[in-house]
C-alpha cells in the first residue's frame, strides 16, 4: 500500500467531460490536455501539494467543467 | 473600508427578458424555510430563478441582496457588506450591528446576536440573498453564518446560490425540513422550457427533434443552449448546425463561444479579451484599459444583443460578464496575448485608483505583476484598513509582494509585521523587523517612525512571549522614539509600556505611563481605545489602595463614554468597575444600581471581557449581602465565560471563587482549590500570584492553621509594602488581626487593627472589614471600646454586624449552638488548652467540660479536631 503525504508532489490524473482545447493548456501550466474516447479529457501533471490540486478543481469548477474522476499516478509509469 | 461601498454588490438583478419563466421552480421556493439552497455549477440560472422568485414576492417582503466575489473572502468585508444590505432592506436593523463590528472589539457572535434580535424585533419579512457563497473560502464566515442560520427568526428567509455546498450543516436542516433546495437536476431546462426559449423567446424555428439532440448535447445545461441559440440566430441551416454541434466531442462551452465569438467583428473580439480581466465594467475603464474610445457604445450593443453581459445597475452604467463566459475570454487572453496581460492590469489599476476604488486597484496591481505599484497602494492605504479590522484582506495583499519588494519599504515590513500580529500571528514576524531595521533611511520622520513601530511590535512580541525584561527595554524605545510623533503613537506606546510594567509590578511607574497613555488616546480621538485603557488604569489605582482615585477615572470614563454615544462600547466596562468602588465603599444600593445600568446595556456591550467582570462585580454584591451561595454560581459562570486579555491577571476568577467558597462555609472545596491551584505556604511571592497567596492565608486561617496563615501574612504585607501596593497591604492587615484574636493575641490583634483603620479610612473602604463577619465585629467593638468611638468606627460595626442574618439560622445545624458554645467552639479551634481557655472565657473547667461535651453532641463528633473540622465545614468559624 502507497502512501501519499499530501504536503509532496504528486502525479495525478484528473478526467472531465468534453474535449478541451489546446489554448486550455496554458491555464493548467505545467499538465499535459490529452482527449480520449467517450468525451473525455484527461488533464496530467505533477501538482506541488493538495493546495495546488484543491487549485486546478476549483479552475475546472469555475469553467463548469463536470469533473468525473481524480486519480494519483505512479510516478513510474505515467500511461 | 479603502473607499465607498460598492453599491452594485446590492443590486438585485432586474429579470431579463429572455427568460423563460418556469413556475414549476418558482413553487418550489415559495415554501417557507429557514434556508433556501441554490447549488449548481456556473450557467445553470441560478441567479435568474432567483430574480424570477424575488419578483413574485409582495412589497411587504423586503430583499436583501448581496453579490460576493473572492474579495469578501475577508470576515470583516463579509459581515460588513451583509449587515449593510440588510440595513437598506430594512432601514435600522443593521444599524446597532454594524457599530459593533466597526468597533473592532467585539466577536462576530456578539455582532450577529445583535442583529438577530434587530431582525426579530422588525417583524416585517425579510430575504436575504447571498449570491456566488462559493467565493468565500473561509471557515470562519461559514461558522458565523451557520450561527446566523441557526438564529433567524421566522420572518427571515437565507436565501444562497452557489457552484459548491456551503458547510452549514445541510443534513441537519434537511431532516428538520428546515431546508429547501433546488440542485443542477431541477435547475436544467426541460425540454418543453428549451423549446419554448428557443421558439419563443429566442424567436428561431427548431423542431422537436433537434431540440432533443441539443438538449441531449448540453444536458440541459442552460448557459451552453443559450450560447447554442446565439449561434442559431440568422442562420438558415439550424438542423445542420445542431447536427453539427451534437456530433462533436469538444468541450460545449468552448465550441458555442467559438461559434459566437467568431461572428463578431475583430474591434469587438479583441475588447472582449482584453476586458476579460476586469471584475466590473463600464465604458469610461474599458476604454483605458484597451487604449481606444467607443467602449461605452460596444457595451450598450452587447447588452442589447443579449451577449455575455450582465447589467449591474439600473442605469446600465456597470456591468459583468456572464461568469463561463468571463473564464473562456480569460483563458483566450493567456493564450493569444499573454505579453499583454501585464499591461491591461496596469491600466485597470490606475483608472481605479483615480476612480477610488482602491482595493480593486490594488487587486490588478497585483494580478498584472505591478508589484512595485501595488505596494505603493497599499502602504497609504494600510492604517485607514487596520482601523477598519481589515487585516486578513491586508495580509492576503502582503503575501502577494514578493519579499524584495516589501524589504525594500521599511514602512511596509512593519505593517506587514503588525498586521501579522493582529491577527495572532508570529510567524516571520522578526524576519520583518529586522527587514525593516535594515532598510531604514529617508529623512528623520520616516526614520523615526520605523525604528518606533518596530520596538513597539517587538515589544508587543515579547509582551505575549512572557518576555517582560525584552518587552520593558523595547516598549521603554517605543515611548521615546513616539516622542515626536503624533497622539496615537504615544498613545500606543506609553499603554504598552503601562502594561508591561505592571506586569513587573513596578505600580507606580506603570501609573504614570497609563495616565499620558489614557490623555494621548482621548487627544487622538479615539474614546473606545482610551476607555478601555481606563479599566487597566483603575485596576493598577486599586491595586495601589487609591479607591477614590479609581472611583474618579470611571466616572471620567463615563463621561468620555457620553460624549461619543450614550450606548457606546467601554460605558459597561465603566459601570461594572464604578460598582465595585462603591461595593468596596459600604454603598451597596449604589452598587445595585451601577450594576443594573451594565446590565441594561446588553450582554455585548462592553469589551469581551466585561462578561466576567460583572459577574465578579455581581458575585461580590451577592456576598455582601449575605448570600455567599448566589456568589459561587455566579462565579463558575464567569469562569465559563472568561475570555482573556492583553492585562495581567492579578485577579483570577478561581482565587476569587475559592474566598466565596470560604463565605458559604465549604472550606474542603476551598482547599481543594489551594491543592489544584498549587499554591503553598513555600512558594516565592510576586505581585502576579499576590492574590492567591492572600486566598491561601484565607484558607489556611479557616482550616485553623493560624501561625502558618500569621507567617505567611507577613511576608505578604511586607511584599506589597515594597510594591507600593496598599491596597494589598490592607488586606493582609485585616487577615492578621484576625489571626491574632485566633490565637488569643487580643492585644497585637488590635494593634494591627488600629494600623488597618488608619489605612482605610481616608480611602472610604468598609468591605474590606465587613465582609470578615462577627469575628471582625467583636474586633471593633474592643477596638472601639479601648479608643474611643468614632464616626467611620461606628460606620464599619454597623455594616460588620448589621448585615449578618442572625449567627443561630445560618448555622446548617438542627439544633443549633448557643452563643456560649460558640464562644467555646471558636477557641477549640485554637492551640489553647482546656484551663487556658476557661479562663479566656471566665468560666469554671467544669461548665466549659459541659459546654464542650454539648457542642460535640450538636455538631455529632466525638473529638477536639473533629469538632473543629465540622464547625468549619459549616462556617461556624466564620472567615473569608
Amino acid at each position: 500500500m502507497t502512501s501519499f503525504p499530501s504536503s509532496s508532489p504528486q502525479a495525478y490524473e484528473i478526467r472531465v467531460s468534453g474535449h478541451l482545447d489546446a489554448r486550455w493548456a496554458t491555464r493548467f501550466d505545467g499538465m499535459t490536455l490529452t482527449p480520449t474516447d467517450g468525451g473525455i479529457t484527461a488533464i496530467r501533471g505533477v501538482l506541488a501539494d493538495q493546495a495546488a490540486l484543491h487549485g486546478v478543481l476549483r479552475q475546472l469548477r469555475d469553467a463548469g467543467l463536470p469533473l468525473i474522476s481524480v486519480l494519483p499516478l505512479d510516478t513510474r509509469s505515467p500511461s | 473600508m479603502t473607499g465607498p461601498l460598492i453599491t452594485t454588490k446590492f443590486h438585485v438583478p432586474a429579470r431579463r427578458t429572455s427568460s423563460v419563466s418556469r413556475p414549476r421552480l418558482t413553487e418550489r421556493l415559495a415554501v417557507g424555510a429557514r434556508l433556501v439552497l441554490v447549488a449548481a455549477p456556473a450557467g445553470f440560472g441560478k441567479t435568474s430563478t432567483l430574480t424570477e422568485w424575488l419578483a413574485t414576492l409582495g412589497d411587504d417582503t423586503a430583499v436583501a441582496w448581496v453579490s460576493l466575489d473572492e474579495r469578501d473572502d475577508d470576515e470583516n468585508q463579509f459581515w460588513l457588506y451583509v449587515l449593510s444590505a440588510l440595513d437598506r432592506a430594512l432601514p435600522g436593523v443593521g444599524t446597532a450591528a454594524l457599530d459593533l463590528l466597526s468597533s473592532g472589539t467585539s466577536t462576530v457572535e456578539a455582532v450577529l446576536a445583535t442583529l438577530i434580535n434587530d431582525l426579530d424585533a422588525h417583524d416585517a419579512e425579510a430575504v436575504l440573498v447571498l449570491d456566488d457563497l462559493h467565493a468565500v473560502d473561509n471557515p470562519a464566515i461559514h461558522a458565523g453564518l451557520g450561527f446566523l442560520v441557526e438564529g433567524l427568526p421566522a420572518n427571515v428567509r437565507l436565501v444562497v446560490a452557489t457552484r459548491t455546498d456551503p458547510p452549514l450543516s445541510l443534513a441537519r436542516l434537511r431532516a428538520r425540513g428546515e431546508l429547501v433546495e433546488l440542485r443542477a437536476a431541477d435547475l436544467r431546462f426541460t425540454p418543453d422550457e428549451a423549446s419554448r426559449y428557443l421558439n419563443e423567446t429566442m424567436g428561431l424555428t427548431v423542431d422537436d427533434d433537434d431540440v432533443k439532440a441539443l438538449g441531449d448535447r448540453t444536458e440541459g445545461w442552460i448557459a451552453a443552449i443559450q450560447l447554442a441559440a446565439l449561434s442559431l440566430q440568422g442562420r438558415d441551416d439550424a438542423a445542420a448546425f445542431i447536427a453539427g454541434f451534437a456530433g462533436d466531442d469538444r468541450y460545449v462551452v468552448d465550441y458555442l463561444i467559438e461559434e459566437v465569438l467568431q461572428r463578431q467583428d475583430e474591434a469587438v473580439r479583441t475588447f472582449l479579451v482584453e476586458t476579460s480581466i476586469l471584475s466590473r465594467l463600464t465604458g469610461d475603464l474599458c476604454d483605458a484599459v484597451t487604449g481606444t474610445t467607443g467602449g461605452g457604445g460596444i457595451l450598450e450593443s452587447l447588452d442589447r444583443a443579449n451577449l455575455f453581459l450582465v447589467p449591474l445597475d439600473d442605469r446600465r452604467e456597470w456591468y459583468r460578464y456572464h461568469h463561463l463566459f468571463g473564464e473562456m475570454l480569460r483563458a483566450r487572453l493567456l493564450d493569444e496575448r499573454p505579453e499583454r496581460v501585464g499591461e491591461l492590469h496596469r491600466r485597470a489599476s490606475e483608472w481605479l485608483e483615480r476612480d477610488g476604488q482602491t482595493a480593486e486597484a490594488i487587486g490588478h496591481a497585483l494580478d498584472g505583476g505591478a508589484y512595485e505599484r501595488a505596494a505603493v497602494l497599499i502602504l497609504a492605504a494600510m492604517r485607514t484598513m487596520q482601523q477598519h479590522r481589515q487585516e486578513a484582506t491586508l495580509v492576503q495583499w502582503l503575501e502577494q509582494l514578493p519579499r524584495e519588494v516589501v524589504r525594500a519599504t521599511p514602512g511596509l515590513s512593519v505593517g506587514f509585521a503588525g498586521v501579522l500580529l493582529s491577527s495572532g500571528r508570529t510567524d516571520g514576524v522578526e524576519a520583518l523587523l529586522n527587514d525593516a531595521e535594515d532598510a531604514v533611511g529617508g529623512d528623520a520622520e520616516s526614520i523615526r517612525a520605523v525604528r518606533a513601530g518596530v520596538a513597539l511590535y517587538r515589544a508587543a512580541q515579547a509582551l505575549t512571549r512572557g518576555d517582560l525584561d525584552t518587552a520593558f527595554r523595547q516598549s521603554a524605545t517605543a515611548v521615546e522614539l513616539a516622542d515626536g510623533g503624533g497622539h496615537i503613537d504615544r498613545g500606543s506606546a506609553t499603554g504598552l509600556h503601562g502594561l508591561v510594567l505592571w506586569a513587573r509590578g513596578d505600580l507606580v511607574a506603570a501609573e504614570a505611563s497609563w495616565a499620558t497613555s489614557l490623555d494621548s488616546l482621548y487627544r487622538a480621538g479615539h474614546r473606545s481605545d482610551m476607555i478601555g485603557g481606563s479599566i487597566a488604569m483603575a485596576d493598577i489605582l486599586l491595586a495601589r489602595g487609591r479607591l477614590r482615585d479609581a472611583r474618579d477615572v470611571y466616572a471620567r470614563g463615563l463621561e468620555v463614554a457620553a460624549e461619543i454615544d450614550p450606548a457606546r462600547r467601554g460605558a459597561a466596562d465603566m459601570y461594572i468597575g464604578m460598582s465595585e468602588v462603591l461595593r468596596e465603599q459600604g454603598d451597596l444600593e449604589g452598587a445595585r444600581r451601577q450594576l443594573a445600568a451594565a446590565e441594561g446595556l446588553g450582554e455585548y456591550a462592553g469589551m469581551p471581557q466585561s462578561r466576567h467582570r460583572r459577574r465578579m462585580a455581581a458575585a461580590g454584591l451577592a456576598q455582601a449581602e449575605g448570600d455567599p451561595a448566589s456568589a459561587v454560581a455566579l462565579l463558575e459562570d464567569a469562569e465559563r465565560l472568561y475570555t482573556p486579555d492583553f492585562f495581567p491577571e492579578v485577579r483570577p476568577i478561581s482565587a476569587l471563587r475559592a474566598r466565596m467558597l470560604l463565605a458559604a462555609g465549604r472550606v474542603a472545596d476551598a482547599t481543594e482549590w489551594v491543592r489544584r491551584r498549587g499554591v503553598a505556604i513555600g512558594d516565592d511571592l510576586s505581585y502576579l500570584r499576590e492574590y492567591d497567596h492572600v486566598t491561601l492565608a484565607r484558607v489556611l486561617l479557616a482550616t485553623g492553621r493560624v501561625d502558618d496563615a500569621t507567617r505567611l501574612l507577613e511576608r505578604l504585607r511586607d511584599t506589597a509594602e515594597e510594591g507600593k501596593r496598599g491596597g494589598s497591604v490592607l488586606e493582609t492587615l485585616v487577615l492578621t488581626s484576625l489571626a491574632h484574636q485566633r490565637a488569643g493575641r487580643t492585644d497585637a490583634a488590635l494593634t494591627t487593627l488600629r494600623s488597618a483603620v488608619a489605612l482605610a479610612e481616608p480611602e472610604g473602604y468598609l468591605r474590606v472589614f465587613a465582609d470578615e463577619g462577627e469575628p471582625m465585629g467583636r474586633l471593633l467593638a474592643a477596638l472601639t471600646k479601648r479608643d474611643g468611638s468614632t464616626p467611620y468606627l461606628r460606620r464599619l460595626q454597623t455594616a460588620t454586624v448589621g448585615a449578618r442574618i442572625p449567627q443561630a439560622s445560618r448555622q446548617g445545624l438542627i439544633d443549633p449552638l448557643s452563643d456560649r458554645e460558640l464562644d467555646v467552639l471558636r477557641l477549640l479551634g485554637s492551640d489553647l488548652g482546656g484551663p487556658e481557655i476557661a479562663r479566656e472565657l471566665v468560666i469554671s473547667l467544669n461548665t466549659l467540660r459541659t459546654h464542650t461535651k454539648n457542642v460535640y453532641a450538636k455538631l455529632g463528633v466525638t473529638s477536639r479536631r473533629e469538632a473543629v473540622r465540622r464547625a468549619a465545614e459549616l462556617g461556624l468559624l466564620t472567615s473569608r
